[in-house]
């Protein structure tokens, strides 16, 4: 079926190649100029990352062996066994006290608390988040070292250690549980669940990724926090032999390593091992926060909509 | 089973004067409506006029709102589900509910739909039994029956809504309350839905919210149509839709609803 031809008056903006009136040409330019600033802007931020870690890789890494993991520390040099055992089980014990008040204060905020209350505690945890470490260490010192007696200790440093990443823990539980869409809440509280199974079987379903991915976050950021040991542990040479005997820490390592290595230069090297555990360590962590969250995308993408 | 094993009532659910209030809002002014078993009664009207409301009403849902006052009677089978004997829970049980959207939780689709029968704990067997019925009569049986353990969030929009009605029969409720239930979805998942509630009316009494007077039409037995929080009339769908008798519901069904 042909259509008969239509006759139409034409209008100067009717010829579309001759309207300049949406700039084009300064679009198509500016478009050129983002394209060369943002992989220019990437290398700025990656540069200080990757010459970090060469600069602490190529330090740490000559005379590296499995013999630096495995062998305690002896004078100036030795291994690293010692404070990586410390490290560790005091970021294990950290985190136990972390979840232990992070995990349920952030439940019991996002769930049970109102408006008021749930505020006054979401401001003090900003603050604790806020609060330099060494006055974290300097609580840990007077509460625990000297107050409950436990003296410079695994148990001081842990609990210390504890009270810095709890904030960081609890902020990541709040933020989950208060996050499950609100319909979500009415589909499982109208299948007749009482509010307690609602929690349990449905909001953890869709919280406990973010709040596991909090807690290695904490972790991470805890790992090598330095300033909350320092007042309540001592540097040792052997793994702690219990909860109130003293640990090391690897960045108590480094410190004590580099003071010493101002006099004995094979201190320095064994500092630099340290901070290069250390490193290898937050990345670590910090690739599993990431696994974590992608996974959790996949699982529960079409759910927020 | 055994108290009150013979009803002495004709309604499943009966609604005596029912008023909820927010604050100095009246949401639902006196409204009072028996549903007969075997019934699929739509509740129509304009938007803001309480249908909502009245249909979160029946199973307590209302009680989760805070600041919503609720008085008069809601009676099943007979005993007022707003006494303070009665768990709401117990109610939520008996009425299911199915909402604008789907509601599907982050589990596989066989755990979405014995959702209700873990809360009680009840025996395996007897799920995958009760599991497999509802997912029948909720027509999702076919298209799913091979993937039992896929995620039900990577279903489509119209299945999760399937699912939701599978959730809510796994229970075997004798009141199925539905909200608005296919305004998320497209007409062909919409048709497949009104296809499994005609079905399912042979069975248990539904209770239709919709804004849309032609699927009002197409399913229901029954119009109820609600205006500021007045029933403004009731009858036989095909009485309302031909024969009404107030000036409003004819203006409402007809779309010249100003």
């Amino acid at each position: 079926m042909a259509t008969a031809p239509i006759l139409i008056g034409l209008r100067p903006e009717d010829n579309l190649a001759l309207d300049r009136s949406g700039h084009l040409g300064r679009r198509r330019a500016f478009d050129r100029l983002v394209g060369w600033l943002l992989p220019l802007l990437f290398l700025v931020a990656i540069l200080p990352i990757a010459w970090l870690l060469y600069y602490v890789g190529s330090q740490a890494l000559p005379g590296f062996t499995l013999a630096t993991l495995t062998t305690d520390p002896s004078g100036a040099t030795g291994g690293l066994f010692a404070p990586l055992v410390g490290s560790l089980t005091i970021l294990l014990l950290g985190t136990g006290v972390a979840i232990a008040f992070g995990f349920l204060g952030g439940l019991v905020t996002a769930e049970y608390l109102g408006e008021q209350w749930a505020g006054w505690i979401r401001i003090t945890a900003n603050v604790m988040v806020g609060t330099p470490a060494i006055i974290i260490g300097l609580f840990g010192y007077l509460v625990f070292v000297i107050y409950f007696h436990w003296g410079l200790s695994l148990a001081a440093a842990s609990v210390t250690l504890g009270v810095f990443m709890t904030p960081y823990v609890f902020r990541a539980t709040d933020i989950a549980y208060g996050s499950v869409p609100p319909h979500i809440r009415e589909a499982a509280l109208g299948s007749g669940a009482r509010p307690r199974q609602y929690l349990f079987r449905v909001a953890s379903a869709i919280a406990f990724p973010q709040v596991l991915g909090g807690i290695f976050l904490a972790m991470a950021i805890g790992v090598g926090e330095t300033a909350p040991l320092y007042l309540t542990t001592t540097t040792v040479v052997l793994p702690p032999t219990g909860l109130f005997a003293p640990a090391s820490a690897l960045s108590l390592y480094i410190w004590t390593g580099f003071q010493t290595g101002l006099i004995l230069p094979t201190a320095i090297r064994l500092a630099f091992q340290a901070a290069f555990l250390l490193l290898v360590i937050v990345i670590g962590l910090n690739v599993l926060v990431r696994v974590i969250a992608a996974r959790a995308r996949r699982r529960l993408e079409g759910l927020f909509q | 089973m055994n108290a009150i094993a013979s009803v002495p009532t004709e309604a499943v659910v009966s609604v005596q004067d029912l008023t909820v209030t927010a604050g100095a809002r009246t949401l639902l002014d006196h409204v009072s409506l028996d549903f007969g078993a075997r019934s699929l009664t739509a509740v129509v009207g304009p938007s803001g006029c309480g249908k909502t409301t009245f249909v979160r009403s029946l199973n307590r849902m209302t009680e989760l709102t805070a600041g919503l006052a609720v008085e008069g009677s809601v009676r099943y089978l007979g005993q007022d589900i707003y006494d303070a004997a009665v768990d709401p829970v117990v109610v939520r049980r008996r009425m299911g509910m199915v909402f604008q959207r789907p509601t599907v939780f982050p589990m596989s689709i066989f755990e979405n739909a014995a959702f209700g029968l873990r809360l009680v704990h009840a025996e395996e067997d007897l799920v995958d039994a009760a599991v497999t019925e509802a997912l029948q009569r909720a027509g999702l049986w076919d298209e799913v029956r091979a993937e039992l353990d896929r995620p039900a969030l990577s279903l489509s929009g119209g299945q999760q809504q399937r699912l939701c009605i599978a959730r809510a029969l796994a229970v075997r409720p004798r009141v199925l309350l539905l909200d608005e239930p296919t305004s998320a979805l497209d007409p062909a998942a919409t048709q497949r839905v009104e296809a499994t509630l005609q079905g399912l009316k042979e069975e248990i009494v539904l209770v239709l919210v919709t804004h849309n007077v032609g699927q009002a039409a197409r399913i229901s037995d029954r119009i109820a149509f609600l205006h500021s929080g007045k029933l403004i009339e009731v009858g036989p769908t095909a009485d309302i839709l031909e024969r009404p008798r107030v000036k409003l519901t004819e203006q409402f069904i007809t779309g010249r609803y100003a």
